[in-house]
């Protein structure tokens, strides 16, 4: 049996649009430490990896593991009826074929309740090795948000330089160029405006833009992105949550051999 | 041309093995394609809208320049790199298969001869088909058009399929792409198919992983193309009164044909049912599989190259009558498929995690489970399906 009571919906709410542009059907794995979501696109370049811990939500409850394959398009839709600030419960049975979702608002009496029919999702599970990068950086999610819906304009590719005292992104198109150059910076009042780089070595890294706009849709769940790259391999890009974390892997962009 | 069943028995019976998806999955794969088949393909299904096959003005047939030209198109601008292998001379052992196509198609040609006046549009096309075949001229001429494309092939020794797998085993390239299901024998890591139908069909490309396959059938390499044997190749005859089904029971039993022959002769009433033809030549035929005449990997290269546009305005436009703006789209197309930098796939870097036995048993019940329901409803086949309660 799960019960999972978030203190509010919208952080779910959060993490299910960050997702649903990225995957449509995945499995929510449930177990004491809190649910687990590994799904990887179509295309096979971008991976979504999600914990959401127990500590997030105020009550939980899971005695035996138990996985929910949803759809998140429709899950998408009935997680939109509830609102923000309500209570969100998540129940469901040992070998469940539907999740309920109850939505309790704090003003009034209101509850609200919905339920999701469950799919069997037969998704293969990539074995992912922690990894030493060749560049990590840190930098106010918003800002990177910004830069890439920017870029995106000109170019489908982006193309990321990191020396050790600059961050540089770049995209050349038809109709012309454009480049952002950051510095690393400390802000004591405003951590969360702070860019930090650490360095091993340089990195030279191209992505395609359409994946980096959707990994773009987790700014909400964050202030900070952590950005870990390594020249030709798959680069990380993390949006911490308070307990648990929303990280997207996604597979460079090669020149030819 | 392939064995017959053999889809049959690995989709009922290995369904993990099979993956259908659309082609744009296989952006960045480097696939080798069994041209000739191809060839032959093109020169069948490429046709104009009365059923004619495309002519340039001398009246020489330009149909399968067309697939040719526009199919490699549409891979290369879904990120795949084509390279092509051209059959070398047949085994001797075809000799009798080669035969028997023959007779087949002068049998065709007299038939459409006879219903010329009488039969229907229908009935004429039917048999003009079955005449259809590929001959050296037309090799040549699809040779010239790659180069000029700048896409890669391959004169194999001997057959193309073989050299297909062999090029995927050896990681050269990531499939190998045939109708055939005999490239299944020679091992590859991956066979495709569909991959070369026209994009207006709408048909899945299918994916057969050949380890998984034959590991799933329960079988060995030796003993998966014993059963293909079994099944009927193009190298040697069958033991009449066997199908897929008895086939591949006796497979499964008995591990090969020496076995399975001995099986039947032991037993009078078997060796009635079940005839073994007279010097049956199987061990030479599994020879063939086993070891089959290929070029070894580390002699070929394989390059892309720019496409040579004013060669192709030449030869295809001048010589062959196709229109000129859209061959210089195509090039052009070919052109920026090679510039832009390939995506990479994050499968080249982190592993998948193997099912273990337990989850493949669950998913093969489920899987024949939804297919038999999907019978009975007659709905269409679905990947997932919801859970229904137990």
């Amino acid at each position: 049996m799960l019960e999972g009571k978030f203190e509010e919906a919208s952080l779910l709410k959060k993490v299910v649009e960050s997702i649903k542009d990225s995957v449509q059907l995945c499995n929510f794995v449930c177990s004491e430490h809190g649910i687990t979501v590994q799904a990887v696109d179509d295309s096979r370049v971008l991976l979504v990896s999600l914990l959401i811990g127990n500590e997030v939500f105020s009550d939980y409850r899971c005695d035996r593991n138990i996985t929910l394959g949803v759809d998140l398009k429709s899950f998408a839709k009935i997680i939109r009826c509830g609102g923000n600030d309500d209570y969100l419960t998540l129940i469901a049975e040992d070998s469940p074929d539907s999740v309920t979702l109850v939505f309790e608002d704090k003003n009034s009496d209101r509850i609200s309740e919905y339920s999701l029919k469950l799919m069997e999702i037969d998704n293969e599970f990539l074995k992912i090795d922690d990894m030493d990068y060749d560049s990590v950086i840190k930098m106010p999610s918003i800002d990177f948000q910004k830069i890439c819906r920017d870029l995106s304009t000109l170019s489908e590719s982006l193309q990321i330089l990191i020396t050790k005292d600059s961050i540089k992104f770049m995209a050349e198109g038809e109709t012309g160029n454009g480049s952002v150059i950051l510095k690393p910076r400390t802000d004591i009042d405003k951590p969360e405006q702070s860019i930090t780089v650490k360095l091993n070595n340089a990195v030279n890294s191209t992505f395609g833009l359409k994946y980096i706009a959707d990994i773009v849709k987790g700014t909400s769940l964050s202030n900070q992105i952590v950005i870990k790259i390594s020249n030709r391999t798959p680069a990380l890009f993390e949006y911490k949550l308070q307990s648990g974390y929303l990280r997207f892997y996604l597979a460079p962009k090669f020149e030819d051999e | 041309m392939g064995i017959k069943g053999l889809n049959r028995l690995i989709s009922d019976n290995a369904p993990e093995a099979i993956r259908s998806s659309e082609i744009k999955n296989f952006f960045g794969r480097k696939v080798a394609i069994d041209a000739s088949m191809c060839l032959y393909q093109y020169l069948i299904a490429v046709r104009q809208a009365d059923g004619q096959q495309l002519m340039n003005q001398d009246g020489n047939t330009t149909s399968h320049l067309s697939g040719f030209f526009y199919r490699t198109i549409r891979m290369v601008e879904n990120g795949i790199k084509p390279v092509y292998v051209f059959d070398g001379k047949p085994p001797d052992l075809k000799a009798g298969e080669l035969e028997k196509r023959k007779t087949r198609r002068d049998e065709a040609i007299k038939m459409g001869e006879q219903i010329k006046d009488t039969g229907t549009m229908e009935e004429i096309k039917k048999f003009e088909k079955r005449t259809v075949r590929a001959t050296r001229e037309q090799n040549e001429e699809a040779k010239k058009l790659l180069k000029l494309m700048g896409i890669p092939f391959i004169n194999a020794p001997c057959e193309a399929e073989a050299q297909c797998a062999t090029l995927a085993r050896d990681g050269k390239v990531y499939a190998a792409a045939s109708e055939d299901m005999d490239t299944l024998c020679y091992q590859p890591t991956y066979l495709l198919r569909h991959l070369t139908y026209s994009e207006a069909r709408k048909i899945p490309i299918d994916e057969v992983n050949a380890g998984v396959a034959i590991s799933d059938l329960g079988l060995t390499r030796e003993s998966f193309i014993d059963l293909c044997i079994l099944l009927g190749c193009d190298y040697c005859e069958t033991i009449r009164g066997i199908g897929p089904v008895t086939a591949f029971k006796l497979i499964k039993k008995h591990q090969n044909l020496d076995n399975i022959i001995e099986f039947i002769k032991k037993d009078e009433k078997l060796s009635k049912k079940y005839i073994i033809p007279d010097n049956w030549i199987y061990k030479q035929a599994r020879e063939l599989f086993l070891n089959p005449e290929v070029i070894n990997s580390d002699e070929i290269n394989l390059k892309w190259e720019e496409p040579d546009l004013s060669g192709l305005v030449d030869y295809m436009c001048k010589e062959n009558g196709f229109a000129e703006d859209r061959i210089k789209n195509g090039a052009e197309k070919l052109k920026k498929s090679l510039k832009t930098g390939v995506q990479g796939r994050l499968d080249t870097f982190f592993k998948v995690i193997p099912k273990t036995d337990a989850q493949k048993k669950a998913s093969l019940d489920k899987k024949r489970k939804s297919n038999s329901n999907d019978k009975k409803n007659n709905s269409k086949k679905t990947k997932t399906s919801f859970r229904r309660k137990k």
